[in-house]
């Protein structure tokens, strides 16, 4: 099966073991993974923070570079979540409203493609540790992903999982909200880290490369000992 | 009390908020509880939630595409049966109307049960000047007026951001209470007290959960029973509704209402629903001898027919406001209005303007938990995101340095090429701030972000060119 | 006598034209609702399932509930009110309290025992409720009683004071069985029917659900604020 993978911009950025991962998970699942080179950023930052008009040129650069793909998989619930917003951004545009729809039916978040594409829900992955999980808004919410992470998981020898006390809260990222109200971003990610220590895992692991950038980068500062893993190295590890 | 409250910005408000630990607590541990209860009484019981979610949003909208036609019907069906309607476009109208019917009546003591509509407009303080002793009587409400009119901080539980011994202080202070700070005795205290207010009452005012339009009635939804007194006891009720909040028949009223109580407090139902029609009939005892029912609009047309329409199927139930995660850390009186948490973030700025109120908008991080949980289906996160595609795009109010900022994302995100050559350059960009694998003091947009949390650094190595690279390479190198 | 109207062409052209369109008078009909999952909570439910119903909810409610025959129907009433403390005892004024036995009750035992017993009269005016305000007990019958949610429907009239519920400290509420219904649902229907058939709504219909409560400090029930602070069922097999 081809696959044409959506790496976003923070993991073609910041995260490149995600994408690493991302495309050696689906190899190994039988999949072909290419990456159109032209790919950009979804557009969300902007048109999260109400800048539609310029958000929207964006959105075109993608509809145009995933116009050919069979399937487009993304590692991020949040951002396939963006190219499922699409066709409401153009609703009533003759051109692009129907691209945009076609773009949505063929998007998958990273573990919905696998388990209701491929329908597999043994990856064959082992990891030693204890995890716990963090249920990202976007994806959970909007995209109503909520049980293939955690069939994939559960499926993962080795692995011992911990439930995250208080999973249903928004982690305070929030795109720009991480920085213009930073003062109460700031409240929200530390009662996360909270709930992440009571679980008492070495591992947070979860969907969204920009909530684990928010937790991670806030457990960091704060020196605590818990590793933040993107479920797609978790799946990978053999 | 109007609907803003406070003088404080947003920021010195958020500040407030933040560093009130008891609040804090409180409204936590009520947010958890509140959410729980919810979930019991909606998802859990009710296997149908989503039918009866979809039942409530087709009558909301239903009865604002027709809103003209049923309050026409209403406004003939409440004369009919004897009482006087009055339809107040403006704040300023509808208190000119209640305050000629007071003072018609030459009343002195007033007696209310808890009504949003009523702060909003501001009436209690023109009632006051009129020399009107005014008395809240639901428990939260009372205590807040009590505690020189502070303002409340939830619209089911006003006083939740207060502690039984700031209430018995209060008592105390202000009713000469001796007695401990024991839930039941200081209940006990606002009962013997108000009983009093309730029968020496000249008039009784009440807000409306919903009025129907095909007899003319109207609903009241209560646990303390405060609302059936006030409109049993004095011989004049004023009724004060929003204009929207109407049903045709008994039949949606019901719906409404059992989706009012189980999402608000988790009940089937409140111990009271008062359903009431006209004053007190020929041979009636107790009841109202004149009944006057006071429409309001106060900016609310202004918000039909346009995008922000589906917020006033709000049935003011609060499930929103008890899931929101800003909320939780910031508390009510940081929205700078009675209509607090993702509702009010909504409504606040339509009402009252952006002048006010443009930050509301920006106090969420779009986690689309109030839009999950809404009853009656509002797109909240989707109107908040409205919001500020308005602040930016029509009314230009964002700050300049976010303009170019965006207007440069804006260009770089549509340009492969742009986009390229910025992701390559980022690491060298970024590296006199990075040290290791982050960046703990980051400069411009980045500086807040660092303030509180590592960033990382670019990777060296682009995901894009490892897979390139990878592509020339042996795969399964 | 007919009301006053005021300000409402106004008023109501505003909203037409917010909305884009002439103003709507004329009557429209009522929708066909696409959803209506209300009906089918305890839909095939029998009397007696729903009375169970309504037993088991009145844990939740902090409302005592008892089920008699008519034989035994003025005991219960009496040993509830004898557990209440006796005192004062309001009640409206209903040929039902009568043909159910109630009138030697009512009538002789408490009278001879100090207990006042006022019933509702119309004619004396006030002293109605001046008499429910020291009454220490008031009794009142629910029309429709709704299983789910432990609810009594109380429609008032001039022999039914609204005041009888609210004033005493505490309510005894005499159900018959034929009342019972799944949920507010089905009250709703017939509220509607009577309208619709008369012509007219009782000026006050109350939907009471055990003695009255408050969360309003840090969240902790309290129960019996400004209404009743203790509240009986006495469901009797009238079937």
């Amino acid at each position: 099966m081809k696959v044409t993978l959506f790496a976003t911009c923070i993991v073609d950025m910041f995260q490149g073991n995600v994408g690493k991962a991302t495309v050696e998970l689906l190899e190994k699942l039988g999949c072909e993974v290419e990456f159109p080179e032209s790919q950009v950023c979804c557009g969300q930052p902007a048109y999260n923070s109400g800048y539609v008009k310029e958000s929207k040129e964006a959105m075109k650069r993608m509809i145009e570079t995933f116009s050919n793909a069979e399937y487009v998989v993304s590692p991020s619930g949040s951002c396939a979540f963006m190219f499922h917003e699409y066709p409401h951004i153009f609703e009533g545009d003759p051109v692009w409203e129907p691209k945009a729809k076609a773009l949505a039916a063929k998007t998958y978040e990273l573990t919905q493609f696998i388990v209701e594409v491929l329908k597999i829900e043994d990856v064959g992955a082992r990891f030693e540790g204890n995890v716990t999980y963090h249920t990202s808004c976007h994806m959970t919410r909007l995209l109503a992903v909520k049980e293939p992470p955690m069939i994939l998981l559960k499926n993962v020898k080795g692995l011992k999982f911990t439930e995250l006390p208080g999973k249903e809260q928004c982690c305070g990222f929030g795109g720009t909200f991480s920085v213009k109200m930073a003062q109460i971003s700031e409240q929200m990610v530390d009662e996360k880290v909270r709930h992440v220590e009571e679980t008492g895992a070495q591992y947070l692991v979860g969907a969204d490369a920009a909530c684990l950038m928010n937790i991670g980068g806030r457990m960091d500062r704060l020196g605590k000992p818990v590793k933040v893993l993107h479920i797609a190295e978790v799946l990978n590890s053999r | 009390m109007a609907m803003k409250i406070g003088t404080e910005q947003f920021k010195e408000r958020v500040e407030n908020g933040i560093h009130d630990d008891f609040m804090r607590g409180a409204v936590a541990s009520a947010q958890d509880g509140m959410s729980q209860k919810r979930r019991a009484a909606t998802t859990e019981e009710l296997g149908n939630w989503e039918d009866w979610r979809n039942h409530g949003e087709e009558i909301r909208q239903h009865v604002l595409e027709y809103l003209d036609y049923y309050l026409e019907q209403l406004s003939e069906n409440v004369a009919k049966r004897g009482g006087n309607v009055f339809f107040a476009q403006t704040k300023e109208e509808a208190n000119e109307y209640i305050r000629s019917v007071v003072q018609k009546k030459n009343a002195k003591k007033i007696v209310k049960s808890k009504s949003m509509v009523t702060e909003e407009i501001s009436l209690n303080a023109m009632l006051e000047e009129e020399g009107c002793d005014v008395v809240e009587t639901d428990l939260g409400e009372y205590i807040l007026q009590l505690d020189d009119h502070d303002p409340p901080s939830h619209i089911v539980a006003p006083a939740l951001h207060k502690n039984r011994e700031q209430i018995r202080d209060v008592f105390e202070k202000k009713l000469g209470y001796t007695k401990s700070s024991n839930p039941e005795e200081l209940c006990y205290q606002a009962r013997v007290t108000l009983r009093e207010k309730f029968l020496e009452a000249d008039v009784g005012i009440t807000g409306c959960n919903f009025a129907v339009a095909e007899t003319g009635s109207f609903c009241l939804v209560t646990n303390e029973g405060n609302a059936d007194l006030v409109t049993a006891l004095p011989k004049t009720q004023i009724t004060v509704m929003g204009m929207e909040r109407l049903v045709p028949t008994f039949e949606e009223m019901e719906v409404l209402v059992s989706m009012l109580t189980r999402n608000a407090v988790g009940q089937k139902l409140t111990s009271y629903i008062t359903v009431l029609t006209g004053p007190r009939e020929e041979l009636d005892v107790d009841g109202p001898e004149e009944f006057h029912l006071v429409i309001v609009d106060n900016g609310r047309s202004n918000i039909l027919g346009g995008e922000f329409q589906s917020v006033l199927q709000c049935i003011r139930c609060a499930a929103c406001i008890n899931v929101c995660p800003v909320y939780r850390h910031i508390g009510g009186h940081s929205y700078g209005s009675i209509y607090p948490g993702p509702i009010g973030a909504v409504l606040t700025p339509l009402l009252g303007g952006y002048d006010d109120y443009k930050e509301l908008p920006y106090a969420s991080t779009l986690c689309g938990a109030c839009t999950e949980v809404c009853p009656v289906k509002i797109p909240l996160h989707n109107l908040l995101h409205k919001h500020r595609e308005v602040i930016v795009e029509k009314e230009g109010r964002a700050p300049v340095s976010e303009k170019l900022l965006m207007k440069a994302f804006g260009l770089g995100a549509s340009s492969p090429a742009l986009y390229k050559l910025g992701s390559k350059i980022a690491p060298a960009a970024l590296n006199p701030f990075t040290s290791g694998d982050k960046i703990s003091k980051g400069p411009g947009p980045l500086k807040a972000w660092t303030e509180i949390r590592e960033f990382p650094a670019p990777n060296k190595e682009r995901f894009r060119d490892w897979f390139k690279n990878r592509d020339k390479g042996d795969k399964n190198s | 006598m007919i009301g006053t109207i005021h300000n409402r062409d106004k008023f109501l052209n505003q909203i037409a034209s917010q909305l884009n369109r002439p103003r709507i008078s004329a009557p429209i009909e009522r929708p066909t609702w696409k959803y209506q999952p209300q009906y089918e909570i305890y839909k095939d439910a029998s009397q007696d399932e729903l009375l169970e119903i309504l037993k088991e909810h009145c844990k939740k409610i902090h409302t005592k509930i008892f089920t008699t025959d008519l034989a035994e129907l003025s005991g219960v009433v009496n040993d509830v009110v004898a557990e209440y403390g006796g005192g004062s005892v309001v009640t409206w004024k209903d040929e039902r309290f009568s043909k159910w036995g109630l009138d030697s009750l009512m009538k002789e035992k408490w009278p001879s025992e100090n207990i006042d017993v006022f019933e509702w009269d119309y004619t004396l005016g006030e002293e109605n409720v001046r008499q429910a305000e020291k009454a220490n007990v008031g009794i009142t019958i629910s029309e429709i009683t709704l299983a789910e949610s432990g609810t009594v429907v109380l429609f008032s009239d001039k022999n039914k004071g609204r005041t009888v519920s609210f004033l005493p400290a505490a309510s005894i509420m005499l159900i018959p069985k034929s009342t019972l219904v799944p949920r507010m649902t089905q009250a709703a229907v017939k509220m509607r029917e009577i309208h619709q058939k008369t012509g007219h709504v009782a000026s006050c219909i109350n939907f009471i659900t055990g003695p009255s409560n408050s969360a309003d400090i840090e969240l902790n029930l309290v129960v019996g604020v400004h209404g009743p602070i203790k509240a009986t069922y006495i469901v009797i097999n009238d079937l």
